[in-house]
């Protein structure tokens, strides 16, 4: 009886993949995702990035999650974030998770570059995805820096106030840039609405996409770029090498000729 | 998969691509820029203020005390998009009256009132001659770092205003005499009126940009 | 030699052959690195394990340091001090060296704007074939030193912070 009901569940799970097989190729796509061969050196290292974009994706769930609670005037911002911190279920952890993996996204992604960076994984054929990266590096920045702004208290008030005076040392556009970013010649419910739209609806719609290509071309070209991944084949290139120059001099036997063949 | 098949573009393909690009360039390009710009438009190109060009008190000036300045709160009120006092009256939805929160430094011109100061007391009447005296030897400024914009505070052990941020020193009169700002701590327009009160408007010696 | 040669071109894609039959040349030494596994699970695993002690960690800390709110915002208060998040420490420190109109702008927008232009241009300045950072020491020591900066103002920012007698 069991073994019945066994043998027809994997029939209609097969079934299943099949249809969706069929109508989309997912199957196969994930096949193919999930058993691309990938260094095993250095495994460790890779998932700096992989946790950047955990860290991401958590960013998007909880900053979602506050704006059921979140409003962005300058007469309840301040009260909405008090109300997420104090009266909400889990609003301590949903905020925290938020601001906790903000850090550690910084962080992560300091270290990300810096393994990319001193790997060499930039070079030729990448060029392209060290460029995407340094989009979303900046993009995450201005992420941070519109964010602090928006729980309206005064840490995050007066760091961006620091933030928009830098701005205006801008040569040339020092005031336009002021302008443009507080919404009017002063700091009022105008800066608010441009740093919520900015942080909320702006930049992530910007940021997820670019992912994507960040991702596309990492799977275009692989995730290698480290010498480290290959010091046994260089070893056998350069002893291959140095024999080749000891044989193009003294010349060779003919049994070590055939040997190598 | 089927071929690729490349048709020629003809002349009126070509022209309709044009007229594409062009309604679709015009209509979703330059509204947006122009929409999310309104406010530096209306401010750096028709030189409009959210700052209502009002006069408030402060303080009067028997108040202002010798050798230390004295700080202030005083807020201007503001139209800025839904605090707009225009759009409140045609919607007749009264929000809450927004202002902005100015920090006021007053002092006495290194710290010395002028001798005049001694006859006068709250509720005298001040004679033009003495308020002439007195504006000179008044400072009124905002408490923002000319620097990167940190409220500066009073460090009476060294007589000196302190910006906390980078160091930045002024003196009593808001005179820059050390750290990285590029100038004097922003002054405002005031005037000493007849019943012996300072009033200041929102109009300084420079743009402080975010006060 | 061909037949050698058809099979290295196939790459990472083709199954793992023995190594030995593979005759490696300059061009096809970086096809395949030296042993591979597939994606899932032993990556995917890795992966899971570092995803899963961070959001441990935002947890614990949500509870432990309960992420900051001040007071509200007010900008007329005088005896507040203002401080930028960690990661601009260093940014802010920077600003310390350089003082005066002539000088700000270059301290606050223009070098950090030249920065990041060349942070752009990296592949296009190291052209070098070399991966090794031992191999490339220009850019290896040119990093180190940007670490360097970074931390050092780090440092300085956090010291001046902590001695700054708070108000």
């Amino acid at each position: 009886m069991i073994g019945r009901v066994k043998a027809q569940t994997v029939e209609t799970g097969k079934l299943l993949a099949d249809w969706i097989e069929d109508r989309t190729g997912a199957v196969s796509m994930m096949e193919k995702f999930l058993y691309e061969p990938v260094p095993k050196r250095g495994a460790w290292l890779y998932t700096l990035g992989s946790a950047t974009l955990f860290l991401i994706v958590l960013q998007f769930l909880t900053g979602i999650l506050l704006l059921f609670y979140y409003v962005p005037t300058v007469d309840h911002a301040w009260n909405s974030v008090y109300y997420i911190m104090n009266e909400a279920y889990f609003g301590q952890l949903i905020r925290g998770i938020h601001y906790w993996s903000a850090n550690f996204l910084m962080a992560v992604i300091g270290l990300h570059m810096a393994r990319t960076f001193f790997s060499g994984a930039y070079k030729a054929p990448r060029e392209l995805n060290w460029v995407v990266g340094v989009v979303l590096f900046l993009l995450v920045i201005v992420l941070a820096f519109t964010g602090y702004l928006l729980r309206w208290d005064q840490d995050g008030f007066w760091a961006s106030v620091v933030g928009i005076k830098i701005g205006s040392y801008s040569p040339f556009i020092g005031g336009y840039v002021v302008n443009f970013l507080i919404g009017g010649d002063v700091i009022g419910p105008a800066t608010l609405s441009r740093f919520f739209a900015i942080h909320v609806w702006l930049l992530p719609a910007i940021l997820a996409p670019l992912i994507g290509v960040h991702l596309y071309l990492l799977r275009r070209h692989g995730e290698f770029g480290s010498e480290f991944e290959y010091t046994e084949r260089l070893a056998k290139l350069k002893e291959r090498q140095r024999l080749e120059e000891y044989e193009r001099r003294y010349g060779l036997g003919e049994e070590e000729e055939e040997r190598r063949e | 998969m089927a071929e690729l098949q490349k048709d020629p573009i003809t002349r009126s393909d070509f022209l309709g691509l044009g007229v594409i690009g062009a309604v679709m360039g015009t209509i979703l390009t330059i509204p947006p820029v122009a929409f999310v710009l309104t406010p530096l438009i209306k401010t750096e190109v028709e030189g409009e203020s959210d700052v209502l060009r009002t006069w408030e008190r402060v303080d009067h000036v028997a108040n202002i005390p010798e050798g230390e300045p004295v700080s202030y709160v005083i807020e201007f009120p503001i139209r800025q998009t839904y605090g707009d006092d225009r759009i409140q009256e045609e919607s007749g939805v009264s929000q809450q009256e927004f202002t902005v929160r100015n920090g006021v430094w007053v002092s006495w011109r290194d710290g010395q009132p002028p001798e005049v100061l001694g006859g006068i007391g709250e509720g005298d009447e001040v004679s033009r001659d003495q308020i002439e005296e007195l504006t000179q030897h008044l400072n009124v400024m905002n408490s923002t770092c000319a620097h990167l914009g940190c409220p500066v505070r009073w460090v009476a052990e060294v007589e000196e205003l302190l910006c906390p941020c980078h160091g930045g020193l002024y003196d009593i009169n808001g005179e820059h005499i050390g750290g990285p700002p590029p100038r004097d701590l922003y002054r405002y327009t005031f005037e000493i009126r007849e019943d012996g009160f300072i009033y200041i408007t929102h109009e300084f010696d420079g743009d402080p940009y975010i006060v | 030699m061909t037949e050698v040669h058809r099979d290295a071109d196939q790459g990472r894609a083709a199954p793992a052959k023995p190594v030995e039959e593979e005759v490696i040349t300059e061009e096809n030494v970086f096809d395949r690195p030296d042993e591979t596994m597939a994606f899932f699970p032993g990556q995917v695993l890795r992966d899971g394990y570092v995803a899963a002690a961070l959001l441990i960690a935002c947890t614990v800390l949500s509870y432990v340091f309960p992420a900051p709110l001040a007071e509200p915002a007010d900008l007329a208060e005088t005896q507040y001090v203002p401080r930028p998040e960690w990661f601009f420490f260093f940014y802010e420190q920077i600003l310390m060296f350089f003082p005066g109109y002539a000088l700000i702008s270059f301290g606050a927008v223009i070098i950090p704007t030249v920065f990041v232009v060349l942070l752009f241009a990296v592949p296009w300045l190291d052209r070098s074939p070399h991966y090794s950072p031992m191999k490339r020491p220009f850019a290896t020591v040119t990093g180190l030193l940007v670490i360097m900066v970074v931390v050092l103002n780090m440092l300085l920012a956090i010291s001046r912070v902590i001695n700054f007698p708070q108000g």
